[in-house]
């Protein structure tokens, strides 16, 4: 590109360089020969004339969130139709490709007419928008619970009420967890399909290493410090670990304030939304922080962790503790080849405080808006097929559990459930004699979390009050005289100034 | 432009006046059909982006909905930002250990290979290696090198001299010199074979007369080859702050513009913004910045031209 | 010591005496090499470097070599020790069937390829048009395209990428194709001006011949313009795939899908997500195709004096 010719004067054979360099001293004398004023009129008129055009053609890209029609799912013509959907994350083992196309391919037997393609995708905070406005996602593919709302305010995804509203469990959803799909009127954009609760993950072999008991995690906060000093002091690893980074900081600080009794933003009765980050608990949960990473020194060299390195870094033995989601074994399987003997998982600890909560989230499913109808129909079809069936029929709950099987995936991850308990109560029973994940090493968490009050993520601007507190996260990690107060203030400040940002 | 001599042969008699059909009918025609490339390409990618640049950094757009004309919001807003100056010092903190690193060892380099008597092709192709390795593949390579840990290479290394383990990358003070120095370790190769060729352009009888005056090496080198290279280090230099100015691939690639902002460049601010909020970027704080950068580049691309005409003229 | 005396003005002609290879001269001369202390303080400096640019320079690649064969653990605990728990080359096989090196690779070249094509072209083309044929607005034009100089791409991130995402007026979408690659990579000011520059100086006796022999403007161009400007081309040519090798922020911006990425876009996004050992194998067989091709072309990177050579003035 024009600069990197001038800006970029690395790698270049020297004399060729210089050559061009007196060729290019050449052109800049003719500067002063131009006829500066001429030039600036026709810029001007030039710029006009692309004004009114750039106008036209920005309004022009796609904008139809979808018809509210009524689906044509039923239709007698099944015109053939190609879909992608975005399933499988970057770097997936072969074993995961292979588990999905044999599921692509029982849906193709279902639906002769529909193909599936797969194409890579994985939702993060700082890649999501770009491929957005190119238009490069998938035609179904997922996002976090915290966007969905954004989204359908945006016109960004499409409604898929009528089509939804067709499948049979649909009253069986649970109700807070489908809202998060829905917009104001209650029409439903996004299909919730995996809910997680926030999880305390160990590693059991550093656990025995250090001596310490691998079945008896830690149960409070003062557990989890006196554990992290001793992994840390004996296993030369970190005892606890933090993400910081791709709005994961924000993420877990918000779960730890939630564990210690605190909320991120207060909604009053007129709908007005207050970001209160400065609030107490998070104070308390960035000292408790600070304390493991100055006082102990507990919790390694690495402070600048995503979703996804730290799960590599857990499964490669570097981290004895981190709080992360309730899913995560399906990918340290995929994705990080993690002995599964390692794998420890338990409810993080609550505080006495009567608000304290686990946060939780999950995943939803949503249809591109570059979409035809018939691929509409055919994305509720796959979504259906897909995440909806093993949660609520038998055949599909073995079928589904059968094909990862097949491909050594793992089989009884605990999540929590989409549709009501009964629901879930009776999936779990369906796949109980299929299940390969070293069930007695989660079934504590699978019975506690339920004893656990859930809550929901921030509402308003979640990712950018997420994006917002990973630089105080970071800072409290690496910079020992860090002022947390200071630090929550201005990030208080800048979160209110986006939640009043008028909606584009 | 015009002066005779460097005339280019226009066809006899063809740039008189005559009508337009005419013009086309003869050589006007091939003309357009030479221009087309360049008149498409940048229409397309250089004209028209600069004009909407423009044109974006008043509005306020999502993309879906019409964009709306806000004045200079977007500017204001930029200025409002505490990352704006953040990355503006970023930026320039950068710059200046890059100078501080980066500018004297490919010289240093440069002087000392051109002086040596054997392995001169070896010690240049060691000190190039770096230039060729893809930058991504050294910036995660150096990743790796800068692993925290007391057993990461870099602190191995250090723990044989009986200096503690660093924090490199994880640390707001450590983590730009960290960043220089694997800059400064890829490309001072690239920058060290110009000297070496501007080197061999210095007239040999120089030394020679220096020599003859008593001036030891040292002086050689302060007299005779500094001035002797003046013109080019001044342009090296020029050109390393402007590219220095557009800083991204590397706080990009090795810390994601952390710890706590501590290396978020203007350059990944202008990406910050329009591409890293999952709801949607704000195109027009992007654009407002953008111009503001331009602006300023603008100006050093304008200082560099000037030295450069003269430099060329001087010498 | 004090530093060497003036020497007779007779000497000034006179080669030196034995020792001193008479091939070099440069700023340790003759004179000084006579001295044992010159002699041995530029051994021991050139013995430094040389140790120096040992570890900075290949340190690295070795480094690379083995941590690409030694399991994760290793790398991450024990860095530096040579591989005390053995070492597998089935890393290197599993990198490469699980990372498609080799299509990255290829992506990587068809980037350089086509943006080198495209420059050529519309360098060429349009340096020709403005320098021989100069229709009517020639100034304009060319003050147009001077202007781009001072507008570095990089600052025009945002409407380029808009502009790809939707090409304006003909409302295509480019993401995804090479294309949204090798286009913009053609609106180079700087190579339209040094191609302009070059034609402009090219000797006008030439070009009348050729139209007293009836050559039109195609045949100028192909088989006159073309020809004589080989080192020209060989300029934008070296600039041209250097700066598409190089590239990073706008290959991970238009180029989403894995299957089009250049390496330098693929690596960053497989890291997270790869086992480390893996990762590395992955990072050693990327470099090792540069690597070979400069040992192959070394003279060409390190010296490229011909060049300059046949187009002084």
């Amino acid at each position: 590109m024009t600069t990197k010719k001038i800006g970029n004067v690395r790698g270049n054979s020297a004399q060729l360089y210089r050559f061009a360099l007196s060729y290019l001293s050449r052109v800049s004398e003719e500067m002063t020969f131009k006829p500066v004023r001429k030039v600036g009129t026709l810029l001007m008129a030039g710029l006009a004339v692309v004004i009114v055009a750039g106008c036209g053609s920005t309004a022009a890209t796609p904008s139809a969130a979808g018809s509210t029609g009524p689906a044509a799912s039923n239709g007698t013509t099944n015109k053939p139709v190609t879909i992608t959907v975005g399933v499988l994350r970057p770097g997936a083992s072969q074993d995961a490709a292979d588990a999905l196309n044999l599921q692509i391919d029982q849906f193709q037997a279902k639906y002769p007419w529909i193909t599936v393609e797969s194409q890579e995708y994985n939702w993060t905070a700082p890649t999501f928008t770009a491929a957005l406005a190119a238009g490069t996602l998938p035609d179904v593919y997922t996002i976090p619970f915290t966007d969905g709302k954004g989204l359908i305010q945006q016109h960004q995804i499409v409604n898929i009420d009528a089509r939804v509203r067709a499948l049979p469990y649909v009253a069986n959803f649970n109700k807070t967890v489908l809202a998060n799909g829905q917009d104001a009127d209650g029409k439903i954009y996004a299909v919730p399909t995996q809910a997680y609760g926030m999880s305390l993950t160990y590693n059991r072999t550093l656990f025995t290493q250090a001596g310490l008991d691998p079945n008896s995690p830690p149960a409070t906060w003062a557990d989890v410090e006196a554990d992290a000093k001793i992994i840390a002091a004996k296993d030369h690893v970190a005892g606890f670990a933090q993400m910081a980074t791709q709005n994961c900081g924000g993420w877990q600080l918000t779960t730890l304030t939630y564990a210690l009794g605190g909320r991120m933003e207060a909604v009053d009765a007129t709908g007005k939304v207050t970001a209160t980050v400065n609030n107490a608990a998070t104070k308390a949960a960035l000292k408790m922080l600070q304390t493991y990473r100055w006082t102990d020194n507990a919790m390694g060299s690495t402070f600048d962790y995503n979703w996804g390195s730290i799960n590599q870094a857990f499964s490669s033995g570097q981290i004895g503790m981190f709080v992360g989601g309730s899913d995560l074994y399906t990918t340290m399987v995929q994705n990080n080849n993690i002995n599964p003997a390692d794998y420890g998982i338990t409810v993080i600890p609550l505080a006495s405080d009567p608000n304290a909560g686990v946060l939780g989230g999950g995943t939803l499913a949503v249809v591109n808006v570059n979409t035809t109808e018939g691929q509409r129909d055919a994305a509720v079809d796959w979504m259906d097929f897909y995440y909806m069936n093993k949660l609520t029929t038998e055949a599909g709950a073995l079928a589904d559990a059968q094909a990862l099987i097949s491909n050594k995936q793992p089989v009884g991850v605990p999540a929590l459930p989409v549709f009501d308990k009964a629901t879930f109560d009776q999936s779990q029973v369906w796949i109980k004699s299929l299940i390969n994940v070293p069930d007695a090493q989660m079934s504590y968490f699978k019975t506690k979390i339920f004893d656990q009050p859930l809550v929901n993520e921030p509402s308003i601007d979640t990712q950018t009050l997420y994006a917002d507190l990973d630089p105080v996260v970071q800072a409290v990690l690496t910079d020992q005289n860090a002022n947390i107060d200071q630090l929550l203030n201005d990030a208080n400040t800048q979160i209110q100034k986006a939640i009043d940002a008028p909606a584009s | 432009m015009d002066s005779p001599a460097r005339l280019a042969v226009a066809p006899s008699g063809t740039r008189k006046r005559r009508g337009p059909l005419g013009w086309v009918s003869r050589d006007g025609l091939s003309s357009l059909l030479f221009l087309l490339p360049m008149l498409v390409i940048f229409g397309f990618f250089a004209w028209f982006p600069i004009v909407r640049d423009v044109v974006m950094s008043f509005q306020r757009t999502n993309l879906v909905d019409t964009p709306k004309f806000v004045g200079l919001d977007n500017f204001a807003a930029v200025l409002n930002d505490p990352l704006f100056g953040k990355s503006i010092g970023n930026t320039i903190y950068f710059s200046v250990l890059a100078l501080v690193f980066g500018y004297p060892l490919p010289l240093i380099l440069a002087v000392v290979i051109s002086e040596a008597r054997r392995f001169k092709g070896v010690l240049s192709a060691l000190a190039y290696v770096p230039v060729v390795i893809p930058p991504v593949v050294s910036v995660l390579l150096w990743t790796v090198f800068y692993n925290a840990s007391p057993t990461g290479l870099f602190n191995t290394v250090l723990s044989w001299v009986g200096i503690g383990a660093q924090p490199w990358l994880q640390n707001k003070d450590t983590v730009m010199p960290s960043i220089v120095i694997e800059s400064t370790w890829a490309n001072a190769g690239a920058t060290m074979i110009i000297y070496i060729a501007a080197l061999l352009s210095v007239p040999r009888e120089l030394y020679d007369a220096a020599s003859v005056d008593g001036a030891s090496i040292l002086q050689k080198i302060w007299h005779v080859t500094l001035p002797q290279l003046r013109g080019i280090l001044l342009i090296t230099m020029i050109l390393q702050l402007i590219a220095t100015a557009q800083v991204f691939t590397e706080p990009y690639l090795f810390t994601g513009g952390g710890p706590a902002n501590s290396t978020m460049t203007v350059l990944f601010l202008i990406y910050h913004y329009a591409f890293q909020n999952s709801l949607g970027g704000d195109y027009g704080m992007a654009a407002a910045l953008s111009i503001m950068l331009a602006l300023f580049l603008a100006a050093f691309t304008a200082i560099y031209m000037w030295l450069t005409r003269s430099w060329s003229t001087n010498s | 010591m004090k530093t060497p005396r003036l020497p007779f003005r007779s000497n000034r002609t006179e080669r030196p005496r034995q020792t001193v290879p008479d091939v070099h001269r440069g700023i340790v001369g003759a004179l000084d090499w006579r001295f044992r202390r010159v002699r041995w303080t530029v051994r021991a400096i050139h013995a430094f470097t040389l140790a120096f640019l040992l570890v900075a320079g290949l340190g690295p690649l070795l480094w690379l070599a083995k941590s690409a064969i030694t399991p994760t653990q290793d790398t991450l605990r024990m860095p530096l020790a040579l591989w005390p728990h053995g070492f597998d080359l089935n890393y290197l096989t599993q990198a490469w069937s699980q990372t498609h090196i080799d299509r990255y690779f290829m992506n990587t070249v068809y980037m350089a390829i086509g943006s080198w094509a495209t420059q050529l072209i519309v360098a060429t083309t349009a340096g020709y048009a403005l320098s021989i044929l100069k229709p009517p607005g020639t100034r304009i034009l060319t003050a147009l395209v001077l202007a781009t100089l001072f507008v570095p791409s990089i600052v025009l991130l945002v409407p380029l990428y808009l502009s790809i995402v939707d090409v304006p007026f003909l409302h295509i979408k480019l993401i995804n194709t090479f294309w949204a690659v090798w286009l913009p990579y053609g609106a180079s000011a700087f190579n339209v001006l040094l191609v302009k520059r070059f034609f402009d100086n090219l000797p006008s006796e030439v070009f009348e011949a050729a139209r007293v022999d009836g050559a039109g403007p195609f045949r100028l161009f192909w088989s006159i313009c073309l020809p004589m400007s080989r080192p020209i081309l060989g300029v934008v040519s070296v600039f041209a795939v250097v700066a598409s090798w190089k590239d990073f922020l706008w290959p991970l911006l238009v180029l989403p899908n894995p299957a089009v990425q250049p390496l330098s876009v693929r690596l960053p996004t497989l890291q997270p997500t790869t086992e480390l050992n893996i990762f590395l194998a992955a990072l050693a067989i990327s470099t090792l195709i540069p690597i070979v091709i400069f040992l192959i072309f070394q003279r060409m990177f390190l010296s490229g004096g011909d060049v300059t050579g046949s187009v002084k003035g």
